[in-house]
């Protein structure tokens, strides 16, 4: 999903905002001082392990939980107002739907609720995918019933689309075509998407923007090229004594030791010694680097700071 | 929307209008419910046939002894098939308001929290408050529809004696709970009470099952305390107590277990008075003399009092609702997901 084929039409800043958000359930905080951006316009990735806090953050996006600290802003409006509400449309992993009604109910209903309601872009999802307009959601498989849920969140025409996993429970193929349905609708009208995944195959070949996460609190967040450039992965020989010292001046995120060679995933904070072996990190390997490592500084590239003039601009 | 449009164009100018539909969140909201909506505006129909059909078998038979100037005493001989008749559908009535709190309050939030679809229609341009007082609005006028239907039709089949005979007493349940904005009120103050606990609970059926007990325990405080809405009526009487107790008015209903003796001095005894003499009555009479009793002290409530008890009855039930009504909005605006 190269940029060139994006409509922006979004020039009003990120389309996500948070500063110092945090929520808190009875057993602790899920979230913790969170402050970063998402342009508007961007495929971005929401990624960390179970429990790291991704589904909060989707919630929250979506008006349907409440921050316990700090603030979020969806397109410059606070996520709990009904104009931040307007413009998001979530779909998570659990599609909840009524059961009884018609799939021509359903889009009804997206149609009497939602201002910007888009009828044909509905209609076009469920014809695409055969799904009968007169069967009940009860009698629809879980494909299907995925598509019905796809519709509703796209006839809504929403400028934020923030997606919890919902292929996760689907089969390869239709997994496939799906995908491929809300990404084709996504790049018609320059939505900005916030998905979370655990395949971070997955992630890596539709998002151009990432926000890492783990046990509440955030560690990566930029533009996947941006993160991957700041980066370097130096390999050597154990032995080697000036490679220690030579390494400390960077920040390294991670360090393994296989045989008589050193691995490791740094930031660069200067300039690297030429015979170095170094390559550019893959952005599973980086991801997962820090992820492994919870002690290591976070990264926000310029455009992903909260509270920065300029975004988009790269450093 | 486009879609739409096309459809409609092809329909010839001159065609007869749309009926009135609803649109927005009140369709979703009946669409979602219509069942139960349904069920209750058929039963609410049937309901009223039985009632208007039974009574006019009732007129038919009170003609027969000059109705509307019944002679007294004279019809009653052959009434008691439709006095029955007319406790028992009262006596039925009275559970409506324990049947729509269980299966109408107790469900209606609860029932999307469980599904999940809450959070379908808030990810729609809905807010909480909206959505909740959607629902509301809607279940409640469904429950006044009904209830209130019901209740005219009662009455309407009960006022033909309802000031004529002694044997239905109006303080009854059967028939004081069931007319005028009792039944409303009652029934109002369970479905919202349903609501609430619903919404609480997050189970339809443990939600159901613990509306059913906020139900019946509200069925036992309001009679319990239903008397206390009136103001007593004391008749006093100074002719001796050797007759019995004189006749109260017609349709009062007699408070406390029995009438009260009274002394010349004006002082109440209470009706156990010389009840160890009260073998012979001629024994029990000079006890009273002994006593100074000259007379009766009743405390009753008259039938005119009625329609104020019931006003003020379901003033209070009302009150009671729209605290929950309340309490459903600030909780629900807050946590409800």
């Amino acid at each position: 999903m190269a940029d060139g084929t994006r409509v922006g039409n979004h020039a009003e800043g990120p389309a996500i905002e948070a500063d110092g958000l945090g929520k808190r359930y009875r057993n602790g905080w899920a979230l913790k001082d969170c402050s970063f951006r998402v342009p508007a316009g961007r495929i971005c990735g929401l990624v960390g392990p179970n429990g790291a806090g991704k589904s909060t953050l989707m919630g929250m996006a979506a008006n349907l939980l409440q921050p316990t600290a700090g603030s979020l802003r969806i397109f410059g409006d606070d996520s709990r107002t009904a104009a931040a509400a307007r413009r998001t449309s979530f779909l998570a992993q659990h599609k909840p739907l009524f059961r009884r009604f018609t799939v021509h109910e359903i889009l009804r209903m997206g149609r009497e609720l939602n201002p910007g309601w888009n009828q044909r872009t509905a209609e076009d999802i469920i014809i695409a995918g055969r799904v009968p307009f007169t069967e009940r959601i009860n009698n629809l498989s879980g494909g299907q019933r995925t598509r019905v849920a796809a519709a509703l969140a796209l006839g809504k025409r929403p400028d934020l689309l923030i997606l919890d996993e919902p292929m996760a429970d689907l089969d390869p193929l239709v997994r496939q075509e799906m995908t491929q349905t809300i990404a084709d609708d996504v790049a018609a009208n320059g939505t900005t998407v916030l998905m979370s995944s655990h395949l971070l195959s997955e992630l890596e070949s539709v998002c151009d923007y990432l926000v890492v996460i783990a046990e509440g609190r955030l560690r990566l967040a930029g533009e996947v090229d941006e993160l991957i450039a700041a980066h370097t992965v130096i390999t050597g020989p154990r032995t080697d004594p000036g490679h220690a010292a030579e390494l400390a001046r960077h920040i390294v995120i991670e360090q393994s030791v296989q045989g008589d060679t050193v691995r490791a995933i740094a930031r660069r904070t200067g300039t690297m010694p030429p015979h170095w072996n170094t390559t550019a990190p893959g952005p599973e390997e980086l991801m997962m680097a820090y992820l492994r490592s919870p002690d290591s500084p976070a990264l926000l590239t310029p455009s992903a700071r909260a509270g920065s003039d300029v975004p988009g601009v790269a450093a | 929307m486009t879609a739409l449009t096309g459809r409609a164009d092809t329909r010839k100018s001159g065609a007869p209008k749309r009926r009135p539909h609803l649109s927005g969140l009140s369709w979703l909201v009946w669409r979602q419910h219509r069942t139960g909506f349904w069920t209750i505006l058929a039963v609410t129909a049937i309901g009223i046939g039985l009632m208007a059909y039974w009574r006019a078998g009732m007129v038919d038979y009170l003609v027969g002894y000059g109705y509307p100037h019944l002679a007294p005493d004279e019809w009653q001989s052959g009434f008691e098939p439709f006095s029955k008749r007319l406790f028992d559908v009262g006596y039925y009535l009275g559970f409506l308001p324990i049947l729509l709190g269980v299966f109408l309050g107790a469900p209606l939030i609860a029932g999307d929290l469980e599904a999940g679809t809450t959070q379908l229609v808030l990810g729609h341009s809905v807010s909480r408050t909206r959505w909740l007082a959607a629902k509301l609005t809607i279940a409640g006028l469904v429950v006044v529809v009904s209830t209130g239907a019901l209740s005219l039709t009662f009455w309407y089949w009960w006022s033909p004696v309802s000031q004529q005979d002694g044997s239905l007493d109006w303080t009854s349940g059967k028939l004081f709970d069931v007319t005028g904005a009792v039944p409303v009120a009652l029934a109002l103050l369970t479905v919202v009470g349903g609501v609430a606990i619903g919404m609480l609970l997050r189970r339809t059926l443990i939600a159901m099952v613990a509306t059913f007990g906020f139900a019946v325990l509200v069925q036992v405080i309001w009679s319990r305390f239903r008397l206390n809405l009136g103001t007593p009526v004391t008749f006093t009487s100074h002719n001796g107590v050797a007759d019995g107790p004189p006749g109260l008015p017609a349709g009062a209903h007699q408070l406390g277990q029995g009438p009260s003796f009274l002394t010349d001095s004006g002082q109440v005894l209470p009706w156990q008075t010389c009840v160890e003499q009260s073998e012979t009555a001629k024994a029990h009479l000079a006890c009273l003399a002994a006593k100074h009793v000259d007379g009766w002290s009743m405390d009753y409530l008259p039938y005119s009092q009625m329609q104020g008890m019931q006003w003020l009855g379901s003033a209070i039930l009302l009150v009671l609702t729209a605290a929950i009504i309340v309490f459903v909005f600030l909780w629900g605006r807050k946590r409800l997901v």
